[in-house]
């Protein structure tokens, strides 16, 4: 990153904490909206965009770091110390789900993650420490919004800051080994395997981070909310749109994706029409511009920079 | 004993069904090396469209197969034509895009179905569905009989196209080779059409089984498509008497563990997961690569 883009980082990041001095409540809902989608684009970005390793089943992850932190909170520990062993089950997990399911390569890995959002889902409705398909609720009494913001807003910056490190670190350069061509970094002695684990179960223990926080603000969790299929999706959908295997990239998404979810679909004309849009977005994205709308400003600036450049004279020399 | 025979009866029938589905996405994958992420939603609308049929017209589901059948399959090269062709080729293995661009159709078909038939759930019912008959003393139910009875005949329909017609020998090249039957003067371009058109009309009729045996709704679909892939993994993706061993063998696992065990039916999306990821680790050229691989042993001794 620039060290433009390294002020303007910082300026956003003490904005986004200094922001309860100025804002109402409404608005710092719709930012702490934001940053937990921030977290969630950026996470996934470690492993789907840097690793280029597509998961559909990221609601899992977050599903597990909500339910640890309820079900804990509710045998009398601090709500917030619980988002440790949330994250550390996480990250478990994804290395249990990622021992047997990285033999598989590109598409075929992420057919199987579809299988283990579902299986995750259904086990969480149906044994009965979870509470089942209705879900639990928080202990009563541990509410503060702002600490939820604050909380909220230091994790998004603190994933975005993790993303951007592990991208200029020797890690990411493995990661994106694998993304371009994966028998030639196994050629050049990268455990290809090894670097895919530590990159899912990173992301997956941010994401349950995230989860924990999630279920400390909104106090009621159920398998449906946490374990939705849609929640995986729109994970994926936000790195996607903004521009995959960037840091900006998530950033712009989560704005696109949660200003979509917060404003647009408030409008009851389109409340029923938000996997159109998902779905639209999706095949447009795919279609016209893979980088996303990071690919999109770079083919502008370029366009630009031609147009403003004075023409050169052919056959000088 | 009796038990025995029910799981034998059973999982035979369920086989019927989830060939069916299953070689929707097999002929695609064989053809284009796609993965119809898609093929939940088409089998979605499969249902609906039987369901249309039934209640709007009083059309027989299973006589609704005739026009569902030749509808997908003009959908499906219709979307081919629009949107699935502009995909860059990845070559041998599919793409990310390829799969994502599908996933997008998958839910603006699901949004599709919503806004045209709600997100209530729906049933066929016809004056048979509740009927049962008894077969090697095994009561079956007679919409399951029918489904198995389409299904074979249909699979065979396709075998016989594949082997016999110009066209299914072309698509039987294209998935063997591409770049082989483009130098023989295949049109590449059309046979990859008419394959995904094909692979939608069988997972459109699919659908429409289903919609005899289970309730649906517009988020239906998605166990059904994790099946199918399990399926052709096992069976290797390319040729139908491999589907059918696949649809097999996963009918039998799963009918196994639902008699003998007490495995709750709703962790039957996570049994089939389970031996998803054993065939890929253990049998990774599916069963076909188990055959294959025996005569090989016994050469080398």
């Amino acid at each position: 990153m620039s060290r433009l883009g390294a002020a303007a980082a910082a300026a956003a990041a003490l904005a986004a904490l200094g922001a309860p001095l100025l804002l109402g409540r409404g608005t710092l809902n719709d930012l702490w909206n934001l940053a937990f989608a921030v977290i969630l684009a950026s996470s996934w970005n470690i492993l789907g965009g840097f690793a280029g390793q597509v998961s559909l089943g990221y609601s899992a992850f977050l599903g597990i770091g909500a339910y640890t932190t309820v079900l804990l909170s509710l045998r009398g520990l601090d709500p917030f110390a619980t988002l440790v062993p949330g994250a550390l089950l996480a990250a478990v997990f994804s290395v249990v789900v990622g021992l047997p399911g990285f033999r598989l390569r590109g598409p075929y890995f992420t057919i199987a993650t579809i299988g283990v959002g579902e299986a995750v889902r259904v086990a969480a409705s149906s044994v009965s420490f979870t509470g089942g398909s209705s879900g639990v609720r928080m202990p009563a009494g541990s509410f503060d919004f702002g600490r939820n913001y604050l909380a909220m807003v230091g994790l998004a910056i603190a994933a975005v800051a993790v993303a951007a490190l592990v991208r200029r670190s020797a890690f990411g350069r493995a990661l994106a080994a694998i993304r371009q061509d994966v028998d030639g970094a196994e050629a050049l002695g990268v455990d290809s395997t090894r670097y895919k684990l530590a990159a899912h179960a990173l992301s997956a223990a941010l994401v349950a981070l995230a989860g924990g926080l999630y279920a400390i603000n909104f106090q009621y969790i159920a398998p449906g909310a946490v374990f939705d299929f849609r929640l995986s999706l729109s994970i994926v959908l936000m790195p996607i749109v903004g521009g995959i295997g960037t840091i900006v990239g998530p950033l712009l998404g989560a704005l696109v994706v949660s200003t979509i979810q917060l404003k647009l679909l408030e409008l009851p004309a389109l409340r029923d029409s938000y996997l159109f849009i998902y779905g639209g977005l999706l095949i447009v994205v795919i279609l016209f511009e893979p980088k996303g709308l990071v690919g999109l400003a770079g083919r502008l600036l370029a366009a630009l920079r031609r147009a403003s450049a004075p023409p050169r004279t052919a056959g000088a020399g | 004993m009796t038990r025995l025979l029910t799981v034998a009866v059973n999982s035979l029938l369920a086989a019927g069904l989830y060939a069916e589905m299953a070689y929707g996405l097999a002929v695609i994958y064989g053809v284009m090396r796609i993965i119809n992420l898609a093929h939940a939603g088409i089998m979605m609308l499969g249902a609906y469209v039987t369901l249309t049929l039934f209640s709007r017209f009083g059309v027989d589901p299973f006589l609704a197969f005739f026009l569902v059948g030749p509808l997908f399959l003009a959908f499906g090269m219709a979307l081919y034509r629009t949107v699935v062709r502009r995909l860059p080729r990845g070559g041998g293995a599919p793409t990310m895009g390829s799969l994502l661009l599908l996933f997008g159709v998958w839910l603006v078909l699901q949004n599709f179905a919503y806004l045209v038939w709600s997100g209530d759930t729906q049933s066929i019912l016809t004056s048979y569905t509740m009927r049962s008959v008894s077969l090697l003393g095994v009561r079956v139910g007679v919409p399951s009989l029918l489904v198995f009875a389409a299904s074979g005949a249909s699979l065979l329909f396709l075998n016989l196209l594949l082997r016999t017609t110009y066209l299914g020998k072309a698509i039987r090249a294209v998935t063997q080779n591409r770049d082989a039957a483009l130098l023989a003067g295949i049109d590449a371009e059309m046979i990859s059409a008419v394959a995904f058109g094909l692979g939608c009309a069988f997972a459109g009729v699919a659908g429409g089984m289903l919609s005899t045996l289970y309730a649906f709704t517009p988020d239906f679909g998605r166990s059904f498509l994790l099946k199918s892939f399990c399926i052709i993994v096992l069976g290797g993706m390319e040729s139908v008497t491999g589907v059918a061993a696949g649809a097999l063998v996963l009918a039998v696992v799963e009918n196994t563990l639902a008699v003998y065990t007490s495995v709750p039916i709703s962790f039957q999306d996570a049994i089939t997961f389970a031996i998803l990821f054993a065939a890929l680790v253990a049998l990774p050229e599916g069963l076909s690569g188990l055959f294959a691989r025996a005569p090989r042993l016994r050469g080398a001794r």
